[in-house]
């Protein structure tokens, strides 16, 4: 199987894809992801928007809503599936430490 | 103050090119349609400019772009949903927090977006360009129309090969900004991917 051109999944997406189990807009992503990583990962407008605009490309995040007239996102089980497969390489790897 | 910028073909060297203003305590206020005009005003805060640059978008994901930019404190200074280049200014918080990118893979992206940018900028001037030489526009032939000039001998060829190079120089200002507008946005496109390799 030819490989998905966003695995393995970058710090940002990963982060991105856990902070979508519940649904927020671009801005709410970013705060939620700054209380996560204990302020390590601080995202950037840019980043966020490539990275949303191209996990919603491939149906990993959905548009579950409008908040004003920002989009609100949400985790597809596209995208739990591809978490599930990130986290047992993860496991692996640690297993090995 | 008002200040155009003329041959500033890469996008990176325009970016600076305008934060050296803001860095001198100005911040822009406007930038006109054709995108090489800004107008700057004195401020006491300090501000930073970036230009990013965008695939065309449908209109809801422009409004989409737009809104959480803002968010993250950008305001939008000039730009369309197909200009490709897009004008953002904030207040300096620091550098980390100035940047439009965080992460190596949308750095790389970035740069990317540029290297097409530069490209499809250059064809229309490269095309031109290869018509030119093509029509022989670019030989001595063609810009000294001074009959028989190549035949003359001594001072008498001097004095009229001085006389119509100012002219022939004119001839030649047209298609020397259309050569050099394709060399430059080559050189910005090797510039770019240079950038790119090393993220």
């Amino acid at each position: 199987m030819k490989k998905h051109p966003l695995l393995p999944l970058s710090e940002t997406m990963h982060y991105i894809l856990i902070a979508l189990q519940e649904p927020l807009h671009g801005y709410a992503i970013m705060q939620k992801i700054d209380e996560l990583s204990e302020g390590a990962v601080h995202l950037a407008a840019g980043t966020l928007y490539g990275a949303l605009d191209n996990m919603a490309k491939y149906d990993w995040i959905e548009q579950v809503g409008l908040e004003g007239r920002r989009k609100i996102y949400h985790i597809t089980p596209e995208g739990q599936r591809i978490l599930a497969v990130e986290k047992a390489r993860l496991v692996h790897l640690l297993s090995l430490y | 103050m008002k200040k155009t910028n003329w041959f500033r073909i890469n996008v990176l060297k325009e970016e600076q090119w305008l934060n050296g203003f803001l860095q001198q305590g100005y911040k822009i206020t406007k930038v006109t349609s054709w995108r090489s005009g800004f107008v700057f005003e004195k401020t006491s805060q300090a501000y930073v400019v970036r230009i990013d640059c965008q695939k065309a978008m449908k209109k809801e994901a422009f409004e989409e772009y737009k809104l959480m930019y803002e968010d993250f404190g950008w305001s939008y200074l000039q730009g369309s949903r197909s200009s490709g280049k897009h004008y953002w200014q904030k207040v300096s918080e620091g550098q980390e927090a100035d940047q439009l990118f965080s992460d190596r893979q949308s750095t790389k992206n970035y740069y990317k977006q540029l290297m097409n940018y530069s490209l499809m900028f250059a064809l229309p001037f490269f095309v031109l360009s290869c018509i030119l030489f093509q029509q022989g526009t670019l030989s001595p032939d063609n810009m000294y129309l001074t009959r028989g000039l190549w035949d003359m001998e001594g001072s008498l060829f001097w004095k009229a090969f001085l006389f119509e190079t100012p002219f022939a120089l004119l001839r030649l200002f047209c298609p020397l900004i259309v050569i050099g507008s394709a060399i430059l946005s080559l050189s910005a496109y090797y510039e770019y991917r240079k950038l790119q390799q090393q993220v």
